[in-house]
């Protein structure tokens, strides 16, 4: 894995590689069972108490269940180093947690997107800041 | 509740962007609805303004701008904003008004400029804010949610890309025959396939821009206005509709969405028409002209399954089968749709209503659905916003 320490994610509390692994950071419901992504777009099932929301990361692997190519590059705030178009952009399912997240595909053959396929959760680096740290975002990559 | 007419309806045309204020619009679209319906200005007893978001203090109080325009009357004036659902908001206000008779006569009204460049996150707050985190991290323009559910729709029906040109085909003939439309090109299949891609599977034509326009309806129930009205159009029901839990589809602005429905897709806009379909006893084969929300051609088709017009993945078929036509079983868009307009917020579902209210009029010349008596205007707003409205001559 590439040094993590120089890394700094663009907004904080979405995407945590903390533990070696890059895994995005959810909260779930322990009332009525729904997952958040991110952890503050709380969508509670209607007449749940919302009590034992918890913190917790999803799994680094999910399924493709959607995607699509963006070829225009995206407008500000939105900002990368280098151009990135056309860029693929996932919606990956992870069963368990019954949620599905979109994020930009990196790393990966776009010719090769197929829906069903095996993801991977993922770094990418958009640009780096003044205190020369590469500042990320969540990316999906195949797994290969 | 009492019978609520429309009696008078304005149009700004729909154009790109322009240095004039909103104000100007907003005036010529309530100007027009005015001479239309031929009543002064002291009869409006209450205003329902949509907002402008880009217009700062004077976009969000609109309704106190428009109103200093053609003279402060002290009447109630309320803004309101439901995204691109904003003008459905305001009619279904000033029609409650109405109804429940604490005012004879309101107007609904909604102008729009189109921002200069692009749209983008309107605060720099992630938590408050997830749209933030959708532009700085996600790099995910409003089509890119489009094309997501368009391709979930193309591997799970058998939705082709042919299907979705055909869609601006068809809207590009109406639009061609529209004086308010903005786009009066006409294409083929052709054209509209070799348009690029900007998020596969949608191409350039396949998907609305944003434009400027301005939209005004008056409606009432006295009964001197409506006698004098020229064909005064019946509100059977205009309703709104929030979003549901376990609604599968992935919302504008939002990172996640369900995997399991437990709710319809789109179910903001599902929630809206069955409300106005129980509300007004008028169902979906009562329908002889509809006007929906085809923000993207995927919308066409995916809209004429959320009102109930045919079941799930059927309306590749309708539309192929050109039950969708002017001179079909049910005529879509023949006003030539966002396709041929683009979106200008807070004007749109009023434009849309009006476009309905042309067709049951009588007014809409060689884009005319012969005999038309019952009409459905159907809006689609961001993050869960939705109004239906039927109406009938
Ligand atoms: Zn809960």
């Amino acid at each position: 894995m590439e040094n993590m320490a120089n890394k700094v994610a663009r907004i904080p509390d979405l995407v945590d590689w903390s533990t070696g692994e890059v895994r995005l950071m959810s909260a779930k419901c322990n009332s009525c069972g729904t997952y958040f992504f991110p952890r503050e777009h709380y969508q509670h099932r209607p007449g749940c108490s919302r009590e034992g929301v918890e913190n917790v990361l999803l799994p680094v692997k999910g399924k493709l269940a959607s995607y699509t190519i963006q070829y225009y590059p995206c407008p500000p705030p939105f900002k990368t180093e280098k151009k990135i178009t056309p860029y693929g952009i996932g919606l990956v399912e992870f069963e368990q947690e019954k949620i599905q997240v979109a994020g930009i595909i990196t790393d990966t053959d776009l010719d090769s997107l197929e829906i069903g396929m095996e993801m991977e959760t993922t770094t990418l680096t958009m640009f780096t800041n003044d205190e020369k740290q590469q500042v990320v975002t969540w990316a999906f990559a195949a797994v290969k | 509740m009492r019978d609520v007419y429309i009696v008078g309806t304005g149009i700004h045309p729909w154009m790109g962007f322009s240095e004039q204020v909103f104000a100007d619009f907003a005036a010529v679209a309530v100007d027009g609805a005015l001479k239309d319906a031929n009543v002064e200005w002291h009869k409006i007893q209450s205003i329902m303004a949509g907002i402008f978001i880009y217009g700062g203090n004077a976009g969000h109080l609109s309704g106190q701008y428009l109103e200093s325009i053609f003279g402060e009357t002290g009447i109630p004036v309320v803004n309101v904003y439901n995204a691109c659902a904003t003008g459905s908001a305001a009619i279904r206000m000033a029609y409650n008004s109405v109804a429940a008779g604490e005012t004879d006569t309101a107007l609904a009204f909604g102008a729009d400029v189109s921002p200069k460049g692009f749209l983008t996150a309107k605060s720099d707050n992630a938590v408050q804010d997830r749209d933030v985190i959708r532009w700085k991290m996600g790099g995910m323009p409003n089509p890119i949610y489009w094309a997501l559910e368009c391709r979930k729709r193309m591997a799970k029906y058998d939705t082709t890309e042919e299907d979705l040109a055909l869609v601006k085909v068809l809207m590009s003939e109406y639009g061609a025959k529209n004086p308010h439309a903005r786009f009066k090109k006409t294409y083929s299949v052709e054209e509209v396939l070799n348009s690029v891609y900007v998020c596969d599977p949608l191409r350039l034509y396949e998907i609305c821009p944003v434009s400027t326009g301005a939209a005004a309806v008056i409606v009432t129930a006295d009964r001197e206005l409506i006698d004098k009205a020229d064909h005064p159009v019946k509100i059977n029901a205009t309703t709104m509709g929030s979003a549901m839990y376990g609604d599968p589809t992935i919302r504008i602005s939002a990172l996640s969405c369900p995997s399991v429905p437990e709710a319809p897709m789109l179910s903001e806009s599902y929630s809206a028409s069955r409300q106005a379909y129980e509300k007004s006893g008028i169902g979906p084969e009562d329908i002889d002209v509809l006007e929906l929300p085809d923000n993207s051609s995927w919308h066409y088709l995916v809209y004429l399954e959320t009102c109930g017009f045919c079941k799930e993945g059927e309306a590749d078929r309708m539309l192929r089968d050109g039950l969708t036509r002017i001179g079909g079983k049910l005529p879509v868009n023949p006003s030539g749709g966002f396709s041929s307009h683009g979106e200008a917020l807070s004007a749109q579902a009023l434009w849309q209503v009006i476009e309905c209210a042309n067709q049951l009029r009588g007014r809409c010349g060689d884009r005319q659905v012969e005999g038309a008596k019952v009409a459905m205007a159907q809006t689609y707003g961001l993050m869960g916003n939705s109004g239906t409205t039927i109406m009938s001559i």
